[in-house]
């Protein structure tokens, strides 16, 4: 998989014709063979850009930035980052009418040691599903599968379980990295961050990720895309899709198989019910 | 050494912490304005006898719920946590607890997840004409989290040194 060459000539045809003021595309990191988000406000750089398997990040959390908000942009999405401009059009973040997005049917990103993500191992919907340009051949939308990690936690007591979210919370040290690396999260004021909550109070607690994560996950619930650029944000490599992927899991299979970002003007599985919802653990 | 042939007051999630033998536990509950709220009125009214441990907060409708009211709940003073709202179909704002019911669902999963008991937080649809109603369910919940134990799980004052 290794498109720069049209991203590039793309690129330098949507500046040239006037279309874009600015350019969210990947340009190689410099120091190793990973790479890293660029901003392009200028024709000439356009050379810089590529895209293969080494493109992981989600880049549409750059289009609610400053130096995007209210210019014209082109960006390059994946399936997963596709479903995220989805959600964030609806949600009135990001206009279409200014946007130039170059779809790219993906086939898997790998991580740092060259092993195919988790994500993409399980992806359901490799192609772009919102694109004014399409590159590669589209594969298709693929079955749900539920994530290996959670299959394997619901076999463990709940004391272990416990013992091990807790060592988890534990590790996090509240940098909120999580949070603004997700394309999502776009609240002004966050209510994690209130000046009584756990985080100003010097605290870096199980108890106080506790509440500041498992928050932060139910707000994003039904509208996690599972891009894991909170995961690859994260200075402490927590598994921070477990809880994402649980919110996932339990959606999928009570709502009418609902899946976020995939249908256009769709808001989240808690925008909207059904009759039918389960009842019985209500009393 | 009375005290030692009782049977021992444990957390279910964390056995290795033993409760002082005072313990009572505490539970939030938040009800709905127009029918949980009424009735938990009409409990009173009607002199139906109902464990005190339920400290009450009163909410609009059973949507106004954030998740994050049941976490912070959790991670502060509670030890378990009741949730009551209209009947379905029966909603003051017309739909508002099917919207909640899904949070519900999701919250409570998530919660079983990390290592809770599933009957640390519960929920129920109780309408304003059913004061025994929300006496039994006051009183199962109480009894349910005095089996469980007080909670331990992630609590803010674990950490209070």
């Amino acid at each position: 998989m290794d498109y720069s060459n049209q991203i590039r000539d793309i690129a330098a045809k949507l500046f040239a014709e006037g279309k874009i003021d600015v350019f969210v595309g990947y340009r190689m990191s410099g120091f190793d063979d990973n790479q890293v988000p660029v901003v392009i406000t200028d024709p000439k750089e356009t050379s810089v850009l590529v895209f293969t398997e080494k493109s992981v990040f989600n880049l549409t959390n750059y289009l609610k930035a400053d130096h995007t908000r209210n210019k014209k942009v082109g960006v390059v999405v994946k399936g997963c980052d596709s479903r995220s401009l989805n959600l964030l059009l609806t949600e009135s973040q990001v206009k279409r009418d200014k946007l130039y997005i170059v779809g790219v049917a993906c086939e898997g990103v790998v991580d740092d040691k060259g092993n195919k993500m988790q994500n993409c191992m399980e992806c359901f919907i490799p192609d772009a599903v919102v694109f004014d340009e399409m590159l590669g051949k589209p594969q298709g939308k693929k079955d749900y599968i539920v994530n290996a990690d959670i299959t394997e936690l619901a076999t463990k007591g709940l004391i272990e379980r416990g013992k091990y979210f807790e060592e988890i919370f534990e590790n996090c040290i509240r940098c909120n990295a999580c949070r603004h690396s997700c394309p999502l999260c776009y609240c002004a004021k966050c209510c994690i961050d209130q000046e009584t909550s756990t985080l100003y109070n010097g605290t870096n607690t199980s108890s106080s990720a506790f509440h500041a994560l498992m928050t932060w996950s139910l707000h994003l619930a039904g509208r996690c895309v599972d891009c894991r650029n909170c995961e690859k944000a994260c200075p402490s490599h927590l598994p921070l899709h477990l809880l994402h992927k649980q919110n996932e899991k339990v959606i999928y299979e009570n709502f009418q198989n609902h899946l976020a970002g995939v249908e256009e003007g769709d808001r989240g599985a808690f925008y909207k019910y059904s009759l039918k919802d389960p009842d019985d653990f209500i009393m | 050494m009375e005290a030692e042939s009782k049977d021992k007051i444990v957390s279910i999630e964390k056995p290795e912490l033993i409760a002082p033998p005072d313990w009572k536990p505490v539970i939030m509950g938040i009800l709905c304005n127009w029918c949980s709220y009424a009735g938990s009125d009409l409990t009173g009214t009607s002199r139906t006898q109902y464990p005190p441990n339920i400290r009450i907060i009163r909410v609009p409708c059973s949507s106004r719920v954030d998740p994050w009211f049941i976490i912070k709940a959790l991670q502060t003073t509670a030890d378990g946590v009741l949730i009551s709202g209209c009947h379905p179909g029966d909603c003051h704002y017309i739909s508002g607890n099917y919207y909640a019911r899904r949070r519900f669902l999701v919250t409570k999963e998530l919660l079983k997840m990390v290592g809770f008991h599933e009957h640390r937080v519960q929920f129920s649809w109780v309408s304003a004409a059913e004061g025994a109603k929300f006496a039994q369910v006051v009183k199962k919940v109480t009894d349910d989290v005095v089996k469980l134990g007080p909670l331990h799980l992630y609590k803010k004052e674990n950490f209070n040194r």
